[in-house]
């Protein structure tokens, strides 16, 4: 459907995100609360650690995953570090992915220094770090990324109702006798 | 009664291709009339506990996702470069997945090429049947199916918030073709079928029943006549003829991947707008070199999928766009004619809406589509109203479908290529949408308004079209074939044009009227 299907066929397994146990710093733009963000499931320490990732560029990684759909106050850490542990836990488990998310960090970070003289994490205006996401966004390594938080952020039954989303509705038997339906209050209808 | 089953032998059998609108209604009245039918269903088997209300789980479920290219100058061809159409391969086709809009073509739109004089570059043309001689067929196809409206007695749909609001936008413009149907969604019990809860999804199967699909409705009561056999998994790869020219039967790949034969009195194609055309290519032969009932040259031209986009605009209050049927209401003031628009031909409003995991995915579809701007709206989800536009499509020789020249599917069969690109005369009709919809909107505060492109593509079209002249089409006004007497197109690839409107309740309509015909033509022995 999107510019690969199979980035969709191949992540449907994925699509499970591990149950967190306790709630997460908000995500900011400071390094601090993004780094409370990274290593915190068991799941995530094991694929960092077979992937060979430093803490800068799985800080990087997620400051990009948070760049790619900002939901600043909305969403914590949480949801994102799992599509990133999952793409890490791919890395480890497979070297061409290593590789792509490697070269893919490396050529960001070159694209931040060469603009800004810092690293990505360290630029701060967030309009500046998607200009650098926009020069890579045709790339596999950004639609890798970015196919995961399609799926982890907005096909994540568990993050439906800060969006306003109510998802299923069959079980409840549907809205024919909900209160709200038909009902739009700022029209007076 | 117990379901027939027949012999790969038997050659009094009409075998049917596809189980969708055109196939299904044709397995259901062929078998009605006494007709022995074997329907070829290429996907598998579904049912109402397949059914889920999740977008991206039924998608993977139900969609028709075998390797396909779309080509042309729509943006489909960069961003959904292996989804041209967004169909169904499974047990009632598209059926599954339609909204159940159900309007009939205005008796202009039979019309296109009288009403507009012609337009430059468009392969435009008058049907050879008019709307007066389809009025009955659209009389049983509406009480067949459902359809909420005076035909049937049964009120249309409650307004969902969502409606109320287009609807709202809409009479602020001054527009006042405003109405919650016709559509074929049980606003009542009815045959056998439970009324509409308002769970939405429609899209992605109703999970109660309540929208017609030949799934639930025609399948098992042709099963039931116990004159109709139902094969699924079965993917026909070519129509076999002898050397008289008439068909014979078909070959196919059974569940397995085994290819069998079946033998055939007639064949009726009913694949969709993709399948249909390649089916008839790929059955080239040495007395057919051009395909099956070419002789036009027209199989796999004038592909039409509806001029379409969609709008979505963030309100200033909630409106709860996913609590109501997915297309609650529709606003007719822009589906006439009119050329001082600035295009030939018209188009329907129709209020759809789209879950979180649709929404996030089109609001700027292809690799492009994230950023602030998409997660800031995406937040708003919950004031967020939107429509798609379903305007009159020009048909075009060089949109079709083609065989590619290497590559080969699962099947062995040449994938097809399925070229689209916008006549002027869509792009002006686009664009005068766009700003009507802004005015709508706009009238209703929104400071945020997304125009969406055309979506991987429904409502496929035209592809084997109708024609009084056998030099200008490939099947006549019943859907038979000008050069093989016994083959026919049961679908939507029979259009001429594609009108302002949805086309299953008029693909169902020709349906109930070649199966009639066909009937007809059987019992005289002409066939």
């Amino acid at each position: 459907m999107f510019h690969d299907l199979s980035i969709f066929t191949s992540r449907t397994e994925r699509l499970a995100i591990p149950a967190l146990s306790r709630r997460q710093l908000l995500g900011t733009t400071a390094t601090v609360a993004l780094a409370a963000g990274v290593m915190t499931t068991a799941f995530g320490r094991k694929a960092l650690a077979a992937a060979g990732f430093s803490d800068d560029q799985k800080l990087a990684l997620l400051r990009m995953a948070r760049d790619i759909y900002p939901h600043e106050k909305l969403l914590d850490n949480a949801p994102y570090q799992a599509v990133i542990d999952g793409v890490l836990a791919e890395a480890g488990k497979d070297e061409k992915v290593a590789k792509l998310v490697t070269d893919g960090l490396a050529d960001l970070e070159k694209r931040a220094n060469g603009v800004y003289k810092s690293n990505y994490v360290g630029v701060k205006d967030p309009l500046q770090r998607e200009g650098i996401l926009r020069q890579i966004e045709l790339t596999d390594f950004f639609q890798k990324i970015r196919g995961g938080l399609l799926f982890g952020l907005y096909n994540n039954k568990s993050l439906y109702p800060k969006f306003g989303y109510d998802g299923s509705s069959w079980e409840k038997g549907g809205y024919v006798n909900d209160p709200s339906f038909g009902k739009v209050d700022w029209l007076n209808l | 009664m117990a379901a027939a089953k027949f012999d790969l032998n038997d050659d009094s059998v009409v075998v049917i291709v596809g189980s969708g609108a055109g196939g299904g209604t044709m397995a259901h009245e062929l078998s009605q009339k006494g007709v022995k039918c074997v329907v070829l269903e290429a996907g598998k088997t579904l049912s109402l506990d397949d059914i889920e209300n999740d977008e991206w789980a039924m998608f993977m479920k139900i969609s028709w996702l075998d390797k396909r290219y779309s080509g042309g100058t729509w943006h489909g061809s960069v961003n959904h470069p292996n989804l041209p159409a967004w169909i169904v391969k499974g047990l009632g086709g598209s059926t599954v997945h339609w909204a159940a809009v159900s309007l009939r073509y205005q008796p202009h739109e039979f019309k296109m090429l009288t009403t507009t004089g012609g337009i430059p570059g468009a392969n435009i043309a008058d049907w050879p049947v008019t709307y007066d001689e389809m009025k009955p067929y659209y009389d049983k196809a509406e009480l067949k199916m459902g359809v909420t409206g005076d035909v049937t007695g049964m009120p249309h749909l409650p307004w969902s918030s969502d409606f109320k609001v287009l609807a709202e936008g809409a009479r602020r413009i001054g527009y006042n073709k405003i109405t919650a149907g016709p559509m074929a969604i049980n606003s009542k019990e009815r045959d056998g079928r439970p009324a509409c809860q308002q769970i939405g999804f429609c899209m992605q199967g109703c999970k109660i029943g309540a929208k017609w699909s030949t799934l639930y409705s025609e399948l098992p009561k042709a099963v039931d006549s116990g004159n109709c056999e139902i094969r699924t998994n079965c993917m026909v790869l070519k129509i076999e003829h002898d050397k008289s020219g008439k068909v014979t039967g078909v070959v196919y790949a059974d569940k397995d991947g085994k290819q069998q034969s079946q033998k055939a009195k007639v064949v009726c194609v009913a694949g969709n707008s993709i399948e249909s055309p390649r089916l008839l290519l790929n059955s080239a032969s040495s007395m057919y070199p051009d395909g099956l009932a070419n002789s036009s040259g027209q199989v796999g031209r004038n592909y039409m999928t509806h001029m379409t986009g969609g709008v979505y605009a963030v309100m200033p209050g909630k409106v709860h766009q996913n609590r109501g049927t997915q297309v609650a209401g529709i606003v007719r003031d822009e589906a006439h004619h009119d050329a001082k628009r600035g295009f030939g031909g018209g188009y329907t409003l129709e209020k759809l809406t789209l879950g979180l995991g649709f929404l996030s995915a089109f609001m700027v579809p292809g690799p492009t589509g994230w950023g602030h701007k998409v997660s800031g709206a995406l937040e708003k989800y919950d004031q967020t109203s939107g429509v798609w536009i379903c305007g009159e499509d020009m048909p075009q020789e060089q949109n079709g479908i083609e065989l590619h020249k290497t590559e080969k599917d699962q099947y062995g069969l040449p994938v097809p290529i399925v070229k689209k690109t916008d006549h002027p005369n869509d792009t002006n009709m686009r664009n005068h949408a766009y700003k009507q919809m802004a005015s709508i909107y706009d009238s209703l505060g929104s400071k945020e308004i997304w125009n969406l492109p055309a979506y991987p593509a429904s409502h496929n079209m035209g592809s084997n079209r109708m024609s009084e002249k056998a030099k200008d089409g490939v099947v006549n006004s019943y859907g038979q074939s000008h050069d093989i007497k016994n083959l026919f197109v049961s679908d939507g690839s029979q259009f001429v044009t594609s009108a302002s409107c949805n086309p299953t309740l008029t693909i169902v309509a020709l349906a109930i009227r070649q199966a009639e015909y066909l009937a007809d033509q059987l019992k005289k022995g002409a066939i």
